[in-house]
C-alpha cells in the first residue's frame, strides 16, 4: 500500500500544483480589463456629453487595442489548458473595437479633425478584417460611408467608399453625399448584442441578439424632419464571422479535457479491477498504479479551463444610423424621437447646438443615458 | 513496479507543471522607468506612425529643406512660411501639430535665421495686444498703426497616407509622408520631400 499512497500524495501535489497556478490576481485581472472599463466609462461619458472624460477613456483603450499583441505574456497564458481565456487582456472582440474607434472618430469630428476621424473609422475597418477566417474587407456600412464623406469634405474622392458602403448596406441605404452639409447627427439605438459561453465546457463563444433591428429615429431641426432608418447592426456584425482563430484553442483545449477526464475513468476503472482480481503483490501494485494515474489524469482533465471569454463590453448599442443636414450659422435645437417598429415612441432626445461657419457642428444622440 | 508508478506521477506533474502553468502575473515587480532616445523603438510598439517616425521624418524634411535653393537664394531676403496643418489620410489618428512643431522647431535650431515662422495660430492673441498698442493702453517701440503682420511668402505643409494589407501572415502598414513648400502667390510647390516606413505584426492567436 506504500506504492498507493505514495502516487496519492504525489497527485494531491499535482492537484495543489494546477489549482495554485492557474490563477491571476485580482489586481493583475483588473489591470487587463482595464480596456474593458474604459470603453463603458467612455461610451457612458460620450452620451453624457462629457466629452473630454470620453476622450480620454477612449484614447487609453485603443493605446491597448492598437499596440500589437506578439508576444503579450496574458495571451500566452489564455492559450495555455490551465487558464481560461479571460485571463488574458481585453481587447474585445472585433464589433467591440469597431465601437471603440468609431466613437473616438465621431470625437474627432467634433473637434474639427475630419482628417483623424476618418483615420479612426479606416482603423475600425481593420478591426473587421481577419483573413484567416477568410474577411478580407469589412462590412460596416458607416465606417466606409463616413470614410468617404471625410474624404469628400476634405476635397477629395469618396465615390470609391460610398460605392462599398452601399454595397454593404442591408437594412437601409445610405444617402449620397452632401458636402455642403454641415450638421452631422450620429445616431445609436437599443441594447447591444450579449455574450455567453456554450459547449459542454463552455469553450465555444455564442451570442444573445440585441434590441430589434428595425426602430426608427425622427429627427427635426427647424423646418427640417427626416426619417432614419439604421445603417448597422451590432448583432449581425458580432453573430456573422463565423468564429475565431481562438475558438480552435478552445476546441483543442476542450477535447483535451474530456480525453484525459475519460483516461483517468478508465485507468481506475481497470486498476481498481487489477488490484481487486490480482492475487499477487505485482498485480496489485500494477493495479493501484493504474488507479494513481487515473486520478492524476482526471486532475489534470479538472484542471483544464476551456472556457471562452465572455467579459463584454455591456453598454454598446445594437443600431447606428447617420443623418445630416445643412443649417444657417447660430443657434439651432434638434430633437430626435426613437420609435419603435409601431411608431410608438420610446425616447426623446433634444439638442441645442450652435453651427459655425467654416467647421461641421458634430452631434451625438443615443437612446441610451449610460 | 512501486517505483515505475510513483515515478510517472511525479514526471506528469513536472510535465504538466512546466508546460501548461503560468504565473498569472505578468512583471509582479512591475517594470523600472525606461529612458528611450525618441528615434529607438521602445518595447511597446504596433505598426502604427511613433516617435521614431516622426523624428526620423522630420530629420529628414528639415535637412532637405534647408539646401532648397529657393530658402537659400530667397530674393526678397529672408522668407516668411506659415505652417499650415499636415492632412492625415492614414488609418491611425495623429496629432498633428506634432509634426508641425518639430519641423519648425528643427528649422528655427539649423536655419540660423535664413528663414522666419509666422505664429498665424496666435493671431488672435496678437491683434489683441496690437489693438491695446493703437487704444494707448500698453506701451509700443513702434506706431501700433503701420502693418507690420507679415504675409507668407511660403506655405509648408504635407501628408500623410497610408496603405494596409491583411494577409493570414499578419497586418502591414505602409506609411507615406510628403511634405510641400508652396508658394502662394503663384501656388507653385518649389519644394517636395518624402519619406516612407512601412511595419508589419502578427496578433497573438488569442486575438485573432
Amino acid at each position: 500500500m506504500s506504492t498507493f499512497w505514495r502516487n496519492s500524495i504525489a497527485g494531491l501535489f499535482l492537484a495543489l500544483l494546477l489549482a495554485g497556478c492557474a490563477s491571476v490576481s485580482p489586481e493583475e485581472q483588473a489591470h487587463r480589463n482595464r480596456a474593458l472599463t474604459q470603453f463603458q466609462t467612455g461610451a457612458t461619458a460620450l452620451r453624457n456629453g462629457n466629452y473630454s472624460a470620453a476622450k480620454t477613456d477612449l484614447d487609453a483603450a485603443l493605446l491597448v487595442i492598437g499596440g500589437s499583441s506578439a508576444g503579450d505574456a496574458s495571451a500566452r497564458e489564455a492559450r495555455g489548458y490551465f487558464n481560461e481565456e479571460s485571463v488574458k487582456t481585453f481587447r474585445g472582440e472585433p464589433y467591440e473595437r469597431v465601437m471603440a474607434y468609431y466613437y473616438r472618430g465621431i470625437l474627432y469630428w467634433m473637434d474639427g479633425q475630419p482628417d483623424n476621424a476618418r483615420a479612426a473609422f479606416r482603423s475600425a475597418a481593420v478591426q473587421d478584417q481577419n483573413p484567416e477566417l477568410g474577411i478580407t474587407q469589412s462590412d460596416w456600412v458607416l465606417l466606409d460611408y463616413l470614410d468617404g464623406l471625410a474624404s469628400a469634405k476634405l476635397g477629395g474622392d469618396g465615390s470609391d467608399a460610398y460605392r462599398r458602403s452601399l454595397a454593404e448596406a442591408r437594412l437601409n441605404k445610405p444617402p449620397p453625399y452632401d458636402v455642403q452639409a454641415n450638421v452631422l447627427v450620429f445616431l445609436e439605438m437599443g441594447q447591444g448584442p450579449t455574450k455567453y459561453a456554450a459547449g459542454e465546457y463552455g469553450e465555444q463563444l455564442r451570442f444573445r441578439p440585441g434590441s430589434a433591428a428595425d426602430p426608427v429615429a425622427v429627427v427635426r431641426v427647424g423646418s427640417q424632419q427626416v426619417k432614419v432608418g439604421p445603417f448597422d447592426d451590432l448583432t449581425y456584425q458580432a453573430t456573422t464571422r463565423d468564429g475565431r482563430v481562438m475558438d480552435h484553442i478552445l476546441q483543442g483545449k476542450a477535447v483535451f479535457k474530456s480525453t484525459t477526464d475519460a483516461l483517468g475513468t478508465g485507468a481506475i476503472i481497470a486498476g481498481a479491477g487489477v488490484a481487486i482480481a490480482g492475487n499477487s503483490n505485482t498485480s496489485q501494485n500494477v493495479g493501484l498504479g493504474l488507479v494513481a494515474a487515473g486520478v492524476i489524469s482526471k486532475i489534470i482533465s479538472a484542471a483544464t479551463t476551456p472556457a471562452a471569454d465572455t467579459r463584454q463590453w455591456n453598454n454598446l448599442p445594437n443600431l447606428l444610423s447617420f443623418v445630416t443636414f445643412k443649417l444657417p450659422p447660430g443657434p439651432h435645437v434638434l430633437m430626435v424621437e426613437f420609435q419603435d417598429p409601431n411608431g410608438q415612441t420610446r425616447v426623446t432626445r433634444q439638442v441645442k447646438f450652435e453651427v459655425v461657419p467654416g467647421r461641421d457642428s458634430v452631434l451625438f444622440v443615443s437612446d441610451r443615458n449610460t | 513496479m512501486k517505483q515505475i508508478a510513483s515515478s510517472t506521477a511525479l514526471a506528469l506533474a513536472a510535465v504538466v507543471f512546466g508546460a501548461g502553468c503560468a504565473s498569472g502575473v505578468k512583471n509582479p515587480s512591475g517594470v523600472p522607468v525606461t529612458v528611450m532616445k525618441p528615434d529607438e523603438q521602445g518595447f511597446v510598439a504596433g505598426t502604427g506612425i511613433e516617435s521614431q517616425d516622426l523624428v526620423s521624418v522630420t530629420d529628414k524634411m528639415a535637412r532637405s529643406l534647408l539646401s532648397t535653393p529657393e530658402i537659400n537664394n530667397f530674393p526678397g531676403g529672408v522668407p516668411r512660411i506659415v505652417i499650415l496643418p499636415v492632412e492625415n489620410s492614414t488609418r491611425f489618428p495623429i496629432n498633428k501639430d506634432l509634426f508641425a512643431a518639430r519641423i519648425q522647431a528643427m528649422l528655427n535650431s539649423k536655419a540660423q535665421g535664413r528663414m522666419r515662422f509666422l505664429a498665424r495660430e496666435r493671431m488672435a492673441a496678437l491683434e489683441q495686444e496690437r489693438q491695446l498698442k493703437q487704444e494707448g493702453k500698453v506701451t509700443s517701440n513702434s506706431d501700433p498703426n503701420i502693418q507690420e503682420f507679415k504675409g507668407a511668402d511660403f506655405f509648408l505643409t504635407g501628408k500623410l497616407m497610408s496603405l494596409t494589407t491583411q494577409a493570414k501572415a499578419g497586418v502591414s502598414d505602409y506609411v507615406l509622408y510628403t511634405f510641400q513648400l508652396i508658394d502662394p502667390r503663384t501656388s507653385d510647390i518649389v519644394w517636395e520631400d518624402s519619406a516612407e516606413v512601412k511595419k508589419q505584426s502578427i496578433e497573438d492567436a488569442a486575438y485573432r
